[in-house]
């Protein structure tokens, strides 16, 4: 059996028949329902023209991308004011290689990490590791994660597909004693395990979920309060964010703090949001004393340059993950990559190749939760038949293409429709098994592998209009 | 060409080609959408909310009364290393006596030097400061770093005593950014004005990571109280 919860991959069928078949994850899935996904809507609910506020958001982002090569010089600028430090980084690669620099250049062997995707996509925790660097995720879910050797399945609930047995049977073998399932014993052992981790630590990695260019702050929104620790104990902090991230000015901050947490899990606010602004300054007992921010290509410009840019909008707050009937169905890694859910079958695609993940954007009955539930009212269902449409452009199949030419031939003459509606009801009416048809031969067989597919009406609605329309008339 | 050049030079090409596709927008006005404020009376905004995110709250009318209080937390709680922050309004109040005479070990953050300070900050069992600001319209402290208020003194230690007035309570979270704006004035430039580092804090530390099940105390202290003095 593949292991979907280690390894990416691009065998979604595979995967979503062992997600379907996986018990424990079914139930934490339907738990997403009742907690987040509810939350979410309660959260909308609660603010008072949380509408208006949401597109307000929304053009905020549109004008940062618009002009964001200005607002990254600008936020560049700021940070070095500050005494900060900034790296450009196109590709993982560059990023990997910046971040193991700057840990040897400050000598740092410890590192502690607040949860960070953008970290997940440069796979930075093995490369750190190879430079000879100990690396501890410190976001609770993630630190499970890390000693069960598994990947995040939700942007911010990375451990919702364990259950409490699963994850006492993980920490205790970590820590060599029977720990029991009670979710406030394991949570408190991880408190005490990482705490050590942070007394220890000289290198702190964190993302950023805002960048703002006008002071040159990093905006931290944690529940745990490990983003704190990581920016408050080691003497080194790097803040590694994609570069969508940046926003222009302070005043905007609070337009996308009061959705965040609310688009998330239905909060007023996150615990902790915390603005970094540079380094520690002159008399501080703690902080970092260096300050480096790496900003991050890999992929974007090319998505910033084409129709897809709106993704570049998310502010990945998992809201789409929750509302997704899909998502609820098969959980995060099915979906293959790092970023999972109606927002991950656009990103995957477009970081990584549309052919290496052709089921991807058909991953959606597009039925508009996802934009419905997104802080940004970000057009998923818009952007994946967007990609449907690539991928149509790259079909090479003769046979699918003289399918469709034919199909469209039908549809723009009516008298041929009518006519191959009454030969596909002379054909199929006898194969019918109470109206339904169960199987399909031939190239149909696909299409009632998994429902069955109505028979056409023995009358045409056009005929019994005329029927009808003649008997009122008398 | 540099990496930061050739980065750059990317995005800018990206930028063109992707504008000429669609509108480019201004940046928006905002007009007062999204302000919720906090009604008639901003303190029972903030109760209803900080409490909600399973914060305490004990309001008081004079010294007095926030000494007695404090003392009794630190009772209940059975602890004996005391973390003290220093700000006008804990001056005020002059906790370091009034504990030190009643037998408790209290650390003043004053006395601390960087180079020795994580140790009192990792062994301390409570931690006691002021704050900078109360947001009303989402229950939350503010708090900027500084000399005399550490970030470790509200997250280290697993319980906080945050001591208030309620002057410093602003409506609504637009208000907190106008008046961190305002601080540009006098400041020179707004990135000045902000601290090495600026907390909201809303609630005790949580986690939801087991079964989305709410536990608290993870990282950051499990329980925090908020005294809030009559101004």
């Amino acid at each position: 059996m593949n292991d979907y919860a280690r390894h990416e991959h691009h065998d979604f069928p595979g995967a979503v028949h062992q997600a379907l078949a996986d018990e424990p994850l079914q139930a934490a899935l339907v738990r997403l329902t009742g907690t987040l996904m509810a939350g979410n809507r309660r959260g909308y609910a609660a603010l008072a023209d949380s509408d208006r506020l949401r597109d307000h958001a929304k053009q905020i982002k549109e004008h940062t991308l618009a002009h964001l090569d200005n607002y990254l010089e600008q936020l560049e600028a700021s940070v070095v004011k500050l005494g900060g430090k900034v790296h450009w980084a196109a590709s993982a690669e560059d990023a990997r290689a910046i971040i193991v620099d700057i840990a040897r250049q400050s000598s740092c062997k410890r590192a502690v990490k607040s949860k960070s995707m953008t970290s997940e996509e440069i796979h930075l925790n093995r490369a750190l590791e190879k430079a000879g660097l100990e690396v501890t995720e410190t976001d609770f879910g993630e630190f499970i994660l890390q000693v069960a050797g598994e990947r995040p399945s939700h942007l911010v609930a990375p451990a919702v597909h364990h259950t409490r047995e699963s994850v006492a049977r993980v920490l205790s073998k970590y820590v060599g004693d029977d720990l029991p399932d009670d979710p406030k014993t394991l949570a408190l052992t991880g408190r005490r395990i990482l705490r050590q981790e942070f007394h220890q630590a000289d290198l702190g990695i964190t993302g950023a979920n805002f960048a703002v260019a006008e002071t040159g702050t990093v905006v931290l929104v944690t529940n745990e309060g490990n983003g704190r620790l990581t920016t408050t104990c080691p003497r080194v902090h790097v803040a590694l964010m994609g570069m969508e991230k940046v926003i222009p000015r302070l005043a905007d901050l609070p337009v996308f703090l009061k959705l965040l947490a609310r688009a998330a899990t239905g909060q007023t606010l996150s615990v902790y949001t915390t603005l970094i602004t540079g380094p520690r300054r002159p008399g501080e007992l703690d902080g970092p004393e260096e300050f480096h921010l790496v900003i991050l290509d890999n992929g974007r410009s090319r998505i910033l340059a084409g129709p897809f840019r709106e993704s570049l909008e998310c502010i990945r707050c998992g809201a789409c993950l929750n509302a997704c009937p899909v998502y609820r169905r098969i959980g995060g890694h099915a979906y293959g990559g790092v970023y999972s859910g109606p927002i991950g079958s656009i990103l995957t695609p477009l970081y990584d190749s549309v052919s290496n993940n052709p089921e991807l954007p058909h991953a959606s009955s597009l039925c508009g939760a996802c934009q419905a539930a997104c802080p940004v009212k970000i057009n998923i269902p818009r952007m994946l038949i967007g990609l449907r449409e690539v991928q149509h452009h790259h079909r090479t199949s003769t046979w699918e293409h003289l399918a469709y030419k034919l199909w469209s031939l039908v549809l723009r003459k009516p008298r041929l429709y009518r006519l191959a509606l009454r030969f596909a009801r002379m054909l199929l009416g006898p194969l019918a098994d109470d109206g339904w048809l169960k199987r399909l031969p031939g190239p149909g067989a696909g299409w009632t592998h998994a429902r069955d597919f109505p028979v056409p009406a023995s009358r045409s609605f056009r005929d019994r209009w005329r029927e009808l329309y003649a008997k009122k008339e008398k | 060409m540099t990496s930061r050049e050739a980065f750059l030079d990317r995005v800018r090409k990206a930028v063109a080609a992707g504008n000429r596709a669609g509108i480019v927008h201004p940046l928006p006005d905002r007009n007062g959408v999204g302000y919720q404020g906090a009604g008639s009376d901003p303190l029972e905004r903030f109760e209803i909310e900080w409490k909600a995110a399973g914060g305490q709250l004990h309001l008081l009318h004079d010294a007095d009364a926030a000494r007695a209080k404090v003392l009794d937390l630190i009772q209940t709680h059975q602890v004996r290393k005391i973390l003290l922050g220093s700000d006008p309004l804990l001056t005020t109040l002059d906790l370091q006596q009034f504990l030190q005479q009643r037998g408790l070990e209290v650390i003043k953050v004053q006395d601390l030097e960087a180079a020795t300070s994580p140790e009192p900050f990792f062994a301390a069992d409570i931690g006691i400061s002021g704050v900078d600001f109360l947001i009303a319209e989402t229950g939350s402290l503010v708090m900027r770093s500084a000399p005399n208020q550490p970030r470790s003194i509200s997250l280290l230690p697993p319980v906080h005593i945050a001591i208030a007035e309620r002057r410093q309570l602003v409506p609504d979270l637009f208000d907190l950014f106008h008046k961190t704006s305002e601080f540009s004035q006098d400041f020179g430039s707004l990135a000045s004005a902000l601290p090495s580092c600026l907390t909201l804090i809303t609630g005790p530390s949580k986690t939801g990571d087991i079964e989305l099940r709410l536990v608290t105390g993870v990282h950051g202290p499990g329980t925090v109280h908020v005294l809030m003095l009559d101004s």
